[in-house]
């Protein structure tokens, strides 16, 4: 037995990618299948140095289509398996993310998200939101953690792996190229020491015993023959979705209860919206914030209780409108304008936010 | 907004503003304070302006990257040329005199204008290696985000396996960080 990479519960100041490698060490991921693409490279890099030391493992793979399936075939094979990528190997893995979909695996990626489309930019983004909520073909059966801090980094990696293990739905930390690459601190934890279990693993395909004697066949399936067939095993998959979803959403509210505006953002994002209500608030203004922290499944109750008393929303985000488009869809019945302030792939800053709702007066 | 220290500093690759930036934060967050530090980084491998975008606070910082710094040091042409988005009349603008052809880019928004010759007292006074801690001096000096025994415990704790070698550069390092103080003085004056 080797030895706790997290001990006790300590301070760091490091960058986002170096907080990844190490929740997913302390949350015991077995191994890490990867390929490299800025700004997510140093995950692969931290996980390289520290995994040996700990009995862990690395596969780097020749592009990002063959790190999604082997992350499934490493799950399949019982393993607490991860990888990590952004943009176009985001693109490339939504082929085996879809699988994981149909077969219910639960992987755990990271993304951290960079210009789009194409190549694009290095730099940031929150442009991947629609393909890692949604992307491949099929119905979005995924759970979407939208990070905003190296801290929620920290605890939402850990807890990806227990939130897939536990419904058998491949999970994403929605993270971006800023919360990659900044440093800001951290408190890293023993997750035993803060009460938080593993779910344990299990091998889905090659378990022990004779199948059919000892235990039930696993029997792993993404295609079918007849639409009758397929339509039944799509219809379990989406029903146990949402049966579980209740569990799964989360949110943060800050000041909705009076508020007139409401400003909706997430990710790295929140930042800059806590901080605008402040300063829009000092000046008597009543402007609250909602943030989805699961973006898939969407906090939609909460929302729809958050918004009872606003008369204007006002969707933040550094893209043009996939937010927007999610949360339009959500809270469809209510009756309040919404308004965009869509900047793709660019920054957002509390000052920009206060300039644009004054200006509306 | 909560006010927050908000330093931008841009140079040529090599002039080592993203260590500088690097060592200061570090040293604001061991002394217990709200602490952010994001480089600029693109898909060019080698040349090209390098900014470090860095945030000092007593809470929570908010966006990782600003419209307008406290502080803006620039550390080549290109560098004065790119920084001055970062400008607004509360910003306090510090430029290496030695510079040539900026006369006309220099940002006259800026508060305060400060030219220091610190590529010059590196090069003649101390050592062309020590020029990034004579800069990080200056950017104490300019902001006081960190005292300056904070600073020569975080030049230790990044250096200190050098000073160990040879004893020496502690003294060279930590008179260029003195230097660098001394120079936003006299700027100021």
């Amino acid at each position: 037995m080797t030895d706790k990479p997290v001990k006790g519960v300590k301070r760091f100041f490091v960058t986002g990618n170096e907080v990844v490698a190490w929740a997913a060490l302390a949350a015991e991921a077995d191994i890490m299948y990867g390929y490299p693409i800025t700004p997510q490279n140093e995950i692969m890099h931290y996980w390289t140095r520290l995994a040996p030391k700990y009995g862990r493992k690395f596969l780097q793979t020749e592009d990002e289509i063959s790190a999604g399936f082997t992350t499934c075939g490493g799950v399949l094979s019982g393993a607490r398996a991860f990888t990590a990528t952004a943009g176009p190997g985001n693109t490339l893995m939504q082929e085996a993310m879809s699988m994981a979909e149909m077969m219910s695996i639960p992987t755990v990626v990271a993304v951290m998200q960079r210009g789009g489309p194409s190549t694009a930019t290095v730099i940031y983004s929150q442009q991947e939101v629609t393909m890692t909520c949604f992307g491949g073909n099929g119905e979005g059966l995924r759970i979407v953690y939208s990070t905003g801090s190296h801290q929620e980094l920290y605890d939402y990696t850990i807890k990806a792996f227990n939130t897939a293990w536990k419904y058998r739905i491949p999970t994403f930390i929605l993270g971006d190229g800023y919360q990659a690459k900044m440093r800001e601190p951290v408190i890293m934890y023993d997750p035993a020491e803060k009460g938080i279990n593993m779910v344990p693993t299990e091998k889905i395909l090659g378990a022990p015993g004779m199948p059919g004697v000892d235990r039930d066949p696993q029997h792993l399936q993404n295609t079918y023959n007849t639409e009758e067939e397929l339509y039944e095993v799509v219809n379990q998959l989406v029903e146990r979705y949402w049966k579980a979803a209740p569990e799964i959403v989360e949110h943060e509210e800050f000041q909705c209860q009076d508020a007139e505006t409401i400003i909706v953002a997430h990710g790295v994002v929140t930042r800059a919206a806590q901080a605008a209500v402040d300063e829009l608030r000092a000046q008597g203004k009543k402007v609250g914030h909602f943030r989805p922290i699961t973006l898939r499944p969407f906090p939609k109750e909460a929302m729809k209780k958050a918004i009872q008393n606003a008369k204007e929303i006002i969707v933040v985000e550094s893209a043009q409108g996939q937010l927007d488009k999610i949360v339009k869809s959500e809270i469809y019945e209510a009756k309040v304008p919404i308004t965009g302030y869509f900047r793709p792939g660019m920054g957002i800053t509390a000052e920009e936010i206060v300039e644009f709702i004054n200006q509306r007066g | 907004m909560a006010k927050e220290f908000k330093i931008a500093l841009a140079g040529e690759g090599g002039q080592g503003v993203q260590s500088v930036a690097s060592i200061i934060v570090e040293a604001a967050n061991n002394a217990g304070r709200e602490a952010l530090y994001i480089p600029n980084f693109g898909v060019e491998q080698r040349g090209g302006v390098s900014i470090a975008f860095v945030q000092i606070a007593d809470k929570k910082i908010g966006s990782p990257k600003f419209k307008k710094a406290d502080i803006v040091v620039a550390l080549s042409d290109r560098a004065v040329r790119r920084t001055a988005q970062y400008v607004d009349e509360n910003t306090t603008f510090v430029y290496d005199k030695a510079i040539k052809g900026v006369e006309e880019d220099i940002p006259r928004e800026a508060n305060r204008v400060l030219a220091i010759p610190a590529i010059d007292v590196a090069k003649n006074e101390l050592h062309p290696r020590v020029f990034n801690v004579i800069i990080m001096g200056a950017v104490i000096e300019a902001t006081k985000v960190i005292e300056m025994k904070e600073a020569k415990q975080a030049l230790e704790e990044n250096l200190g396996y050098k000073f160990a070698e040879n004893p020496k550069l502690r003294e060279l390092n930590f008179k260029a960080l003195e230097r660098g103080v001394e120079l936003v003085r006299e700027a100021l004056e």
